[in-house]
């Protein structure tokens, strides 16, 4: 079998292309190597279980009425009339939640409500839920419902929310915490009005902008993608007495969990969240999406409620974040980058969701991987009478890399330097600190930016200024603090008496291949192959702890838990192999499936068995990490690992009709040790391609009223197979800096990030304008 | 008794006769019955996902009379006398067919909710297309949508599938 595509080129630091495969270290049995996905067979044969395949006796189902207001405040609702529809056992509108029930949720501001209180703040928000025997008699009924609103002035945009006279979304601060913070960051809630958290990084002193030769201000706008997961948003609860039961569609099941008992009143340990295969996520389906709805319909109907949104419901559920981002950077004559400082407006829609972590990690991330003496940034979470917007793949990091690599290739024209010249002037080293009292970066930036560059044939392009159709290329450096900010993570690995091996942890499989990847860390371990070790489905009564599959912390984050658990298991049985054949467990290694004296296997089942009985018995270790904290990080604890995308695109630019064509595009992460080789390419390549998407034409289009234009699946455009470049490289990197099992970094999200910026300077660099604002259409590059 | 009805004659319920991954099927339906409801419902083949319930994203593609169909989008009644065959009809007696076994080779899913539906699209593709070249793959596979993966993967399977069901094993 050969793990490569047609259009996939591997790539070693020595750039001598050989087989990862081939050049894995001779000990490595099973890291390292292309394994077909443990969830294969399921997923090709439709036998995958998805939350909207459960089905439960007596199971009700609900939907519910959505503002088609932008902004207005509730006068009346009746819904008599839907009380009577047949089938219908419950209308549940904000005046019917019982008094006991916490009717807010949020990550770190609680201010949506599970249905509308007094007013609604954007199109979609919900107004009224009912649960009925089938969906069409919980939409018969929704029809006869009747509201009477008060319309209050709506603040579509950044730009109306900041206004001086715009209408207050929250008359009062809702409920909120800040992060505690180390040197030079600091952040605030609700700093003015319409803003929901600012986050502040400082260092470096501000005079450094007076002894710059040149200071030049660029204003970048970023536009909004919905995450277009296919599976849609959905939820079963069972709710019995005092206890409950909920299946979702959900990357976070233990948040979630902590979050429906907050709001419930219920213990934790009498809810009980299981995970089926989530069939797609992107960042949207963190915390209480669909549960909040199906959990009290079904605590008031005394029946399982499943609650399962439509794709357009899902467009008004949950959206990247657009931006506005205005980077003020002072130079030198010579290229030498001195100082920035920025503001970013990034509109969190109508309730926060994951705003407040959005906003400070774009705060954060926007210097970009340079040298900088002063860096002074402010991050303003505006809200606006828009769909809630929270984390997207690249969390921030794809707004900041948007601007900075746009304006550090701006920097570099204006100087009459090469972009390409510019970046490796300024470029961190290997091992450089982020900023102070951060972790050193983990990968060669320049090697990276160099392999790209070659690739695309950057230093020998040629510009040709004959014709009305111009080609050009242009290069990008994206890059997030990856693995979350001191996250912690909780693994358990079990051996029985035949050596089968069960892995357990709460990382979700959501596509990206942790069923197979963490099974491939445990297998290589303890010395089995693949097929001897299981994952168990995610159920939060029974597996360790875990914060949520996000950050691309699976590999890196929950790897290093994993990792432990299994040494830890490893030594157990090598210890007890000891005792029973009478040597020092130094002699002793596992391999095979059994335990190796020297050449000899001796099979683990007999001695288990002579000691333990014949009924067996099973090995257990956990396996716990969490990055240290410091005080003098920033963000509370060093970054765990740098997630880089290096990016490269050659265009060709019709100066007659503004189309671009992407003729080359080469995207680049560098995964440290890539545990499965295929899986990551897939990774690589989709984040590419949302990348591309969002360069060239995928974005929600908004009217300044709340009204989102392009509401359904056929006209939000999503990339499709024919919007391929005609060449589409994805290059693999393993420069073996990573501080995950083997080396390994996380992956996923670093190849979204430089895609719309290179595209954007290969632009540039074909016909001499400059796009700054997304998505790039043929209007906009007639107009610029 | 509702409006759709009329379609079927004022009936609320028809009898469907239709083979059914090489098995003959009678079935009673509402007329309003979804034809991916009627599989995914009533017959629990849940293979069939649905995805954007508009006929755009092709998650839940069956083949009908051979030809890639949006069971989301049309009425269980329309199943008719045709010879439907769905994703649990693909791998017989335990072995995966050719597009499925590509598919694992090639990594041509992750998150797998558009997979049951890529690959029936690639099996009708095939049929039409034994030796089919990048355009035409490309054109097809542009009939669905996949999100995780940027569709590379995907292509590689199709040409896979195409060299493995023509005798020719793809190196």
């Amino acid at each position: 079998m050969s793990p490569q595509g047609p259009a996939h080129k591997r790539q070693l630091g020595d750039e001598t292309g050989r087989d990862l495969a081939a050049t894995a270290s001779p000990a490595l049995q099973v890291v390292g190597r292309s394994a077909p996905r443990k969830d294969a067979l399921e997923k090709v044969t439709g036998s995958a279980q998805y939350t909207t395949d459960i089905v439960l006796p007596g199971m009700l189902h609900a939907k519910v009425l959505r503002s088609a207001r932008a902004h207005a405040r509730i006068e009346s609702i009746d819904t008599g009339a839907a009380r009577q529809v047949p089938g219908v056992h419950r209308v549940v509108t904000g005046a019917d939640i019982p008094q006991h029930i916490v009717p807010f949720y949020g990550y770190f501001i609680k201010d949506q409500p599970i249905v509308a209180l007094n007013k609604v703040r954007y199109v979609g928000d919900i107004v009224c839920a009912v649960a009925a025997e089938t969906e069409a008699a919980a939409i018969a009924a929704l029809r006869l419902v009747q509201v009477t609103y008060e319309d209050l002035p709506v603040a579509g945009d950044i730009e109306q929310a900041l206004a001086d006279d715009a209408c207050a979304l929250f008359d009062e601060a809702p409920m909120g915490v800040v992060p505690t913070y180390g040197d030079g960051a600091s952040a605030q809630l609700r700093p003015r009005k319409n803003v929901c958290f600012q986050f502040n990084y400082r260092t470096g002193d501000a005079t450094a902008f007076a002894r710059c030769d040149h200071v030049f201000e660029d204003e970048f706008r970023f536009s909004r993608m919905t995450h277009y997961h296919l599976e849609p948003f959905v939820s079963v609860a069972d709710v019995r007495g005092d206890a409950m039961q909920v299946w979702a569609s959900c990357q976070n099941p233990f948040p979630l969990r902590k979050e429906l008992a907050r709001m419930f009143k219920v213990p934790e340990n009498r809810i009980t969240v299981h995970v089926p295969y989530v069939g797609g996520g992107f960042g949207a389906k963190n915390n209480v999406k669909t549960e909040a709805v199906s959990v009290l319909l079904s605590m008031l109907t005394g029946r399982p409620v499943r609650f399962c949104l439509t794709m357009e419901e899902g467009f008004l559920t949950n959206t990247q974040h657009a931006a506005i981002l205005r980077l003020k950077t002072g130079v030198m004559a010579d290229g030498r980058l001195v100082a920035r400082q920025s503001e970013i407006l990034l509109d969190a829609g109508a309730y926060s969701d994951g705003s407040p972590l959005v906003t400070e990690k774009a705060g954060y991330r926007i210097p970009g991987l340079y040298r900088w003496e002063h860096i002074d940034t402010a991050c303003l979470c505006v809200m606006t009478n828009t769909a809630p917007a929270g984390p997207f793949r690249g969390f921030g990091g794809t707004q900041t890399s948007w601007a900075s690599e746009s304006q550090i290739d701006m920097i570099a024209r204006r100087l009459g330097i090469d972009p390409y010249a510019m970046r490796m002037r300024n470029l961190l080293k290997l091992g450089d600190p982020f900023v102070p009292g951060e972790s050193g970066i983990d990968s060669d930036l320049r090697e990276g930016l160099d392999l790209v560059c070659k690739e695309v044939g950057y230093h020998q392009r040629t510009h040709d200024t004959s014709g009305t159709v111009r080609r050009g290329m242009g290069i990008s450096i994206g890059f997030k603090d990856g693995g979350g900010v001191s996250k912690p993570a909780q693994a358990r690995v079990k051996v029985s008496t035949s050596g089968d091996v069960f892995l357990q942890c709460g990382t979700v499989e959501i596509g990206q291949g942790a069923r197979t990847a963490l099974s491939q860390i445990t297998a290589e371990i303890l010395g089995v192959p693949l097929d001897k070790v299981s994952y168990a489905p995610i159920n939060t009564d029974y597996l360790p702890f875990d914060q949520g599959t996000n950050a691309s912390s699976g590999i890196a984050v929950m790897g290093q838990a994993i990792e432990r658990a299994a040494n830890g298991v490893r030594d157990q049985i090598l210890a007890f192999a000891a005792s029973q054949l009478g040597v020092d467990s130094s002699a002793l290694q596992l391999g095979n499936g059994a335990v190796l004296q020297g050449g000899t296997p001796h099979p683990l089942a007999p001695m288990v068995m002579r000691h333990y009985g014949g009924t067996g018995f099973e090995f257990s270790a956990d396996g716990f990490f969490k990055a240290a904290g410091d005080r003098h990080a920033p963000l509370e604890a060093p970054c765990v690992f740098w997630e880089i995308g290096w990016g490269a695109a050659e265009v060709l630019v019709d100066t007659a009709t503004g189309k671009v064509t992407v003729l080359k595009l080469v995207a680049s992460g560098d995964a440290g040790r890539a545990i499965n080789p295929l899986m990551l390419k897939g990774q690589e390549d989709g984040a590419a391609v949302m990348g591309l998407a969002q360069a060239l034409f995928e974005h929600m289009i908004y009217d300044n009223q709340g009204r989102l234009i392009n509401a359904d699946p056929l006209t939000y455009r999503v990339p499709l197979a024919e919007d391929l470049p005609l060449d589409f490289v994805t290059i693999t990197q393993e420069q073996g800096h990573g501080p995950g099992p083997f080396g390994a970094k996380g992956a996923g999200e670093g190849t979204i990030l430089p895609i719309a910026s290179a595209i954007a300077n290969a632009i540039h660099d074909a016909v001499g304008v400059r796009i700054t604002r997304l998505p790039i259409t043929p209007v906009r590059v007639l107009e610029a | 008794m509702s409006d759709d009805a009329a379609l079927v004659n004022g009936q609320s319920e028809c009898a469907l006769r239709l083979t059914l991954n090489g098995a003959e099927r009678t079935i009673t339906v509402p007329v309003e019955r979804t034809a991916a409801d009627l599989l995914r419902d009533d017959l629990r083949l849940t293979g069939t996902r649905i995805g954007c319930s508009r006929g755009v994203c092709g998650a839940c593609v069956a083949l009908v009379d051979g030809v890639p169909a949006a069971t989301c989008s049309m009425f269980a009644f329309q199943l008719d006398g045709c010879d439907v065959q769905t994703i649990e009809g693909l791998a017989q007696e335990g072995k995966l067919h050719p597009v499925q076994q590509a598919f694992v080779e090639q990594g041509a899913f992750q998150c797998g909710y558009c997979t049951s539906g890529m690959i029936l699209l690639t099996k009708a593709l095939l049929e039409q297309h034994p030796r089919p070249d990048r355009a035409t793959i490309t054109e097809w596979i542009s009939s669905n949508v996949c999100r995780c993966t940027g569709y590379a993967q995907i292509i590689a399977a199709v040409e896979q599938a195409a060299a493995r069901l023509a005798g020719e094993e793809k190196t």
